[in-house]
């Protein structure tokens, strides 16, 4: 009697579970038949690793273009971080489920060219004659390989040096003239460190330490960087490398310089909280930061030694990348949107709404712009790093294809520092772990 | 003759068990089946892509026989991974399970209102490993955290507890236990409840003090409880990925770099599927070989009721 009543019950509420699911289905279904499209719309899927707020004003751009015109549906689907992302991406490329534009961040530049499963945006170039001499040189660069534009800049961000204004005003600092060189950066971290505060800190994160080294000119890996041919070896432990390294390693030893880990928000959280004056951040946090500090934010250019000769800094963030293999009218749809997203206007709502470049220069004379940058001067700050940015070698940033294990050998030995070891001995593992997976890479081809 | 006779004679028994042994494999269908299709086959697959080079979406591309192996037995990051992976066994199972017990042993009083403790006790096997992991991760927090301002109040120098490489591991274990008090302590208040109360009224009768009939009572009945928890708790830490990928993410100086993680960074961050694979099958052999160790000591030592 008992066991019936169960066999009843499981029976009922499957029954309910299966009309609620006809009941979901009817609607959509209603709703395609009572739309009246005479033609249909392609389809532009768009994966992208955004989120939090920088989703939301995604979102935006494309329900935007979604309702100006009437033959391309785009659809945004956040994919979790840039890591996870191109993990998916992986899975799927070359088959129906790939996406059409894929976002990826600009370490992924080499393996994206490598996988085969990407079409270079040059070709949608050449055959509308798109004038791309308004976007910005230093940023296209990046992407560009042999005078080939492989894909579309989106959100682009360079490192800055943030400040604490009013803890410089305390330490007899002229809170107007942050530190540009490394010697002037330890004399003022050293003024800045009282009590509970520490002067300066970095982010273990590989990102800054391939920028320090940039910003004196000096490379990544051999080959030119790797835009001549495959790398084959680290060059980073060369002398530009080991001043950033001696640079942290004396300023921990001296007690001026604070540990974060790797952690972003950690960074964020001890700028904050007063415990520490200066650090390093990305462009695309500045705005954040400026709005949620207690205190008044500075920033200033990356700093360089003082013999060094500065040359700019290499740009960071993600493109947009093309999917091959789909239809040619899915692509020119996703072009059609690539174009959208690069116009000026577009670009000025991005860069005031995120603290990413506007990739277009023109977006910069657009007057949103004049009246965010008269609210949060730190973000010309940082559009001005670029433009002084020198065109070379170095700034144009390196392309290998294992970078994400790179980095994880650098931050390796950045935590070793803190722990004594030699910052040239550091380096040099660093180096040799880094020549092992390029070697196994360079196998595989 | 005879040995035709003995044929006649072996046949059918033979025969019979054949069927049997048929009809038994007929039962076992559909777990073998399900055992086949998703612990087999990957099985298989893993060892089979371990002795390749393969491209980034796991496609084999040369074989290399075993030189994945060699390579990571000459790697000083996968020993210390191996390391770490030994030490948070060792920090966290005994640990976890000596403290479910003693909880389970508490709870299992009939007292007023000890269905709250119990409900307490047990509460964090509905936590998420993601959601307390960043609990823990603020707790933490070498600015902001309630662990530093703890230790600051008894007159100690403020620490970073998952930067420093020397108490990161130690750090996630913490967590780690907590994590799984719960699930251990549910799982041996059962074991204690199924003794039979009997045993303790004529433990009472007889004059026997508390302690002796936990000692010559209860831990021998529950010892098939213990032994699954133990079981269990191993192969769990073995395996732990969710509290080190949020708390520390392998590091400092791959410090919690323990195998589990190394495998999924090797697998789905740097795309080196085949070196990945090899350091699972090694896992695997390791998990396979303690669990067998296990059960030998286990038989002798536990009483089956």
């Amino acid at each position: 009697m008992k066991k019936s009543n169960i066999l009843v019950t499981l029976l009922t509420l499957m029954a309910l579970l299966l009309a609620a699911c006809t009941g979901e289905e009817e609607p959509t279904n209603g709703g395609a038949v009572q739309a009246d499209q005479p033609k249909e719309k392609t389809e532009v899927v768009f994966w992208h690793a955004m989120s939090g707020k920088l989703e939301e004003v995604v979102d935006q751009l494309v329900a935007d273009f979604n309702e100006q015109q009437d033959d391309i549906n785009v659809k945004a689907v956040f994919q979790g971080t840039y890591e996870e992302s191109i993990t998916k991406f992986n899975t799927v490329a070359g088959t129906k489920d790939a996406p059409t534009i894929m976002q990826v961040f600009e370490v992924g530049t080499k393996y994206m060219m490598d996988s085969g499963k990407i079409e270079p945006v040059q070709k949608f170039i050449d055959a509308e004659n798109y004038d791309t001499s308004k976007w910005e040189q230093n940023i296209t660069n990046y992407y560009a390989v042999d005078g080939e534009q492989y894909s579309m800049p989106f959100n682009s961000s360079t490192p800055i040096l943030m400040y604490n204004k009013d803890a410089f005003k305390e330490a007899g600092l002229d809170p107007e003239n942050p530190p540009t060189t490394y010697e002037e950066l330890e004399e003022a971290a050293k003024a800045l460190t009282t009590g509970e505060q520490y002067g300066f800190s970095i982010l273990n994160y590989g990102w800054f330490i391939e920028e320090l080294i940039a910003a004196q000119g000096g490379l990544f890996v051999n080959e030119d960087n790797g835009r001549k041919g495959d790398a084959t070896e680290a060059v980073f432990n060369g002398e530009e490398g080991q001043k950033v390294f001696q640079l942290i390693s004396d300023m921990y030893e001296d007690g001026t310089f604070y540990n974060t880990g790797q952690n972003w928000d950690d960074i964020r959280a001890a700028f904050q909280s007063g415990k520490i004056a200066m650090y390093l951040d990305s462009s695309a946090g500045v705005r954040d930061i400026v709005e949620q500090s207690s205190f008044e934010v500075g920033a200033g250019y990356l700093p360089v030694p003082e013999a060094a000769d500065r040359e700019g800094v290499i740009i960071g963030g993600a493109s947009l990348w093309m999917a091959n293999g789909i239809e040619e009218s899915q692509q020119q749809a996703a072009w059609e949107f690539m174009k959208y997203l690069t116009s000026p206007e577009i670009q000025a709502k991005w860069h005031v709404n995120t603290g990413y470049f506007a990739i277009n220069t023109e977006a910069y004379e657009q007057q949103i712009v004049q009246s965010e940058w008269e609210k949060y001067p730190q973000l010309k700050v940082t559009v001005d790093q670029l433009g002084d940015t020198k065109t070379s070698l170095a700034t144009q940033g390196a392309l290998i294809s294992v970078f994400p294990e790179a980095r994880q050998k650098v931050v390796n030995a950045m935590e070793s520092l803190y722990q004594g070891t030699d910052p040239i001995e550091a380096l040099n593992q660093a180096a040799e772990e880094t020549n092992e997976a390029l070697k196994m890479a360079n196998r595989k081809k | 003759m005879i040995a035709v006779k003995d044929q006649i004679r072996v046949r059918p028994k033979s025969k019979r068990r054949f069927s049997t042994l048929l009809e038994g494999l007929l039962y076992l269908l559909p777990s073998i089946l399900l055992f086949a299709v998703f612990l087999f086959y990957p099985m298989f697959k893993t060892i089979y892509l371990s002795l390749f080079l393969t491209d980034a979406q796991g496609n084999t591309q040369t074989f290399v026989g075993l030189e994945h192996y060699i390579q990571l037995f000459q790697s000083t990051s996968f020993l210390s991974s191996l390391k770490a992976t030994v030490l948070f066994v060792l920090y966290t199972v005994p640990a976890g399970v000596l403290l479910a017990l003693g909880l389970a042993l508490l709870a299992n009083q009939k007292l007023k209102g000890i269905g709250f403790f119990r409900t307490i006790f047990s509460s964090t096997m509905g936590m998420s490993v993601a959601a307390s992991s960043v609990i823990w991760l603020f707790i933490y927090n070498p600015t902001i955290g309630i662990a530093n301002t703890i230790i600051k109040t008894f007159g100690m120098t403020e620490m970073q507890w998952l930067l420093n490489p020397d108490t990161a591991l130690l750090s996630v274990a913490l967590p780690t236990i907590w994590m799984n008090t719960g699930f251990s302590f549910l799982i041996l208040l059962g074991g204690l409840h199924n003794i039979d109360s009997s045993l303790y009224e004529s433990g009472k009768i007889a004059g026997v003090g508390d302690f002796y009939s936990l000692r010559k009572i209860t831990l021998p009945l529950l010892s098939p409880t213990l032994l699954f928890i133990v079981t269990v708790s191993l192969i769990n830490s073995f395996q732990t990925f969710g509290q080190i990928d949020i708390l520390t993410k392998g590091g400092p100086m791959e410090s919690t770099n323990v195998i589990v993680y190394s495998i999924f960074k090797d697998a789905f961050v740097n795309f080196n599927i085949g070196s990945a694979s090899a350091q699972a099958v090694i896992l695997f052999t390791f998990i396979l070989a303690v669990t067998i160790l296990q059960f030998k000591w286990g038989e002798k030592k536990v009483h089956y009721q």
